[in-house]
């Protein structure tokens, strides 16, 4: 593969597309990166040409995918998350997330009670409903069965074993707290 | 400092450069790992550290969000510890905002903002320790910080502060030399396409040695280019070895 540095003239523009991270100046394809040459053919047109750098783009998160999060804050009426994996790639940079007192679970959506579904600290299996707007951050929803929190810790400061879909209990005290649990698929579970 | 010549009889200069030797330059890119880009440069005995964090979304007034591209934000700063006598205010005074303008104006000249707009890049760059050149230093730093952020640029963009002396330009000038009297012009150059991004000069010169002056400071660039483009593709090769491609 071909390094290449910003101002590096790569071929000239009847052989090839310009694509990222290049720029066309003069009938002549330079580079504006520091990086490799990738060049792609598409089918029978000129072959495409880019720079790209070591690190691969990030991968954003897109309405219907699973993130896990970790709770940061919560309140009566939403809980706030940071998204640290879409899937099962970790993210570079933090997102935000919020899930609503609404999209906690999907049945007795106005009994619900975020102190009672989430804490600060609770690693949160959930899916984005929306990417929200300017200010707002991701819309993220916790309304199905494996959906909810995966890891969380007691007050004692022990990581706690889910006994129900709404209760994990702490092993040192044996004291149970309530959580909106997801039902983890037992293949994924670890013995 | 009297009897002291910039210039002497055989051509030797107070540091024992020849008329058109630069002096060593030395530079790492990715020095920090917070910031999106960062490199540490030392051009004799000026060192400058430069840090790029972009691009990425207005923050502070968001009135001067352009709709079209994006705005370069530069703030250039010297160390209390960098001059002679310590500085006492190291930022916000009047040498330092011009610094940082007409670091702006040349990298908004290179730095291909179309493509991100309605965000904003920040350079800051600070003078560790100050030999003169301080100008062409930041932006020798500044161009491999944003070349380690992955900012797309047009091209490098180097410079250098030449002097005129006796009839000779002196190429990369130190401070002893931009203070005892010399006229100094600072160009900023992208070295492929001979294109000046800034010249800046405040001292008194004939015309009839403008035009030599500018050549001089021109070739000089262009070794700097030569270096500073070793440095980026040897942190390539680097960067791939660990990343194993």
């Amino acid at each position: 593969m071909k390094l290449c540095v910003p101002g590096d003239k790569l071929c000239s523009s009847e052989d090839c597309i310009p694509g990222t991270g290049v720029y066309l100046r003069h009938g002549y394809i330079y580079s504006s990166l520091a990086g490799y040459v990738l060049r792609k053919n598409e089918g029978e047109e000129l072959p495409v040409i880019s720079v790209v750098r070591e690190t691969e783009t990030q991968l954003l998160p897109d309405v219907g995918a699973i993130v896990t999060c970790k709770v940061t804050s919560i309140n009566p009426r939403f809980a706030k998350v940071h998204i640290l994996y879409v899937g099962s790639t970790p993210l570079k940079d933090r997102f935000r997330g919020t899930i609503r007192k609404e999209d906690v679970r999907a049945t007795e959506k106005d009994k619900v009670e975020t102190y009672k579904s989430f804490r600060p600290g609770d690693i949160v299996l959930a899916k984005v409903i929306s990417l929200g707007d300017v200010q707002s951050n991701y819309l993220l929803t916790t309304a199905e069965n494996e959906l909810g929190v995966v890891v969380a810790h007691s007050e004692a400061g022990a990581q706690m074993v889910p006994i129900s879909w709404c209760e994990m209990q702490c092993p040192l005290t044996h004291s149970k707290e309530f959580r909106k649990v997801a039902r983890v698929q037992p293949e994924y579970l670890q013995a | 400092m009297a009897g002291l010549e910039l210039l002497s009889d055989q051509g030797y200069r107070l540091d024992g450069r020849k008329a058109t030797e630069l002096r060593k330059l030395q530079a790492r890119m990715g020095v920090f790992t917070q910031a999106d880009g960062s490199a540490y440069l030392e051009q004799g005995n000026t060192k400058a550290l430069a840090v790029v964090y972009g691009p990425h979304e207005m923050r502070g007034s968001r009135s001067r969000t352009l709709h079209d591209r994006a705005v370069i934000n530069c703030q250039y700063s010297m160390a209390t510890f960098s001059t002679a006598e310590r500085k006492r205010r190291p930022h916000g005074d009047r040498k330092s905002t011009e610094m940082s303008l007409h670091l702006k104006q040349t990298f908004e000249a290179a730095v291909m903002t179309q493509l991100y707009p309605r965000s904003q890049i920040d350079i800051y760059v600070k003078i560790l320790q100050s030999d003169g050149g301080n100008y062409s230093v930041c932006v020798n730093a500044a161009t491999l910080a944003v070349i380690d952020a992955g900012i797309p640029m047009r091209d490098y963009v180097c410079a250098c502060t030449v002097g005129f002396v006796d009839e000779t330009p002196l190429a990369d000038l130190c401070y002893a030399e931009e203070s005892g009297g010399v006229s100094s012009l600072a160009l900023a150059l992208l070295p492929r396409g001979g294109q000046i991004a800034l010249l800046q000069m405040d001292a008194r010169l004939h015309q009839d040695h403008l035009e030599t002056l500018i050549e001089a400071a021109m070739t000089a660039c262009k070794g700097v280019s030569k270096v500073l483009d070793e440095v980026v593709r040897q942190h390539l090769q680097e960067a791939s070895v660990l990343t194993g491609e």
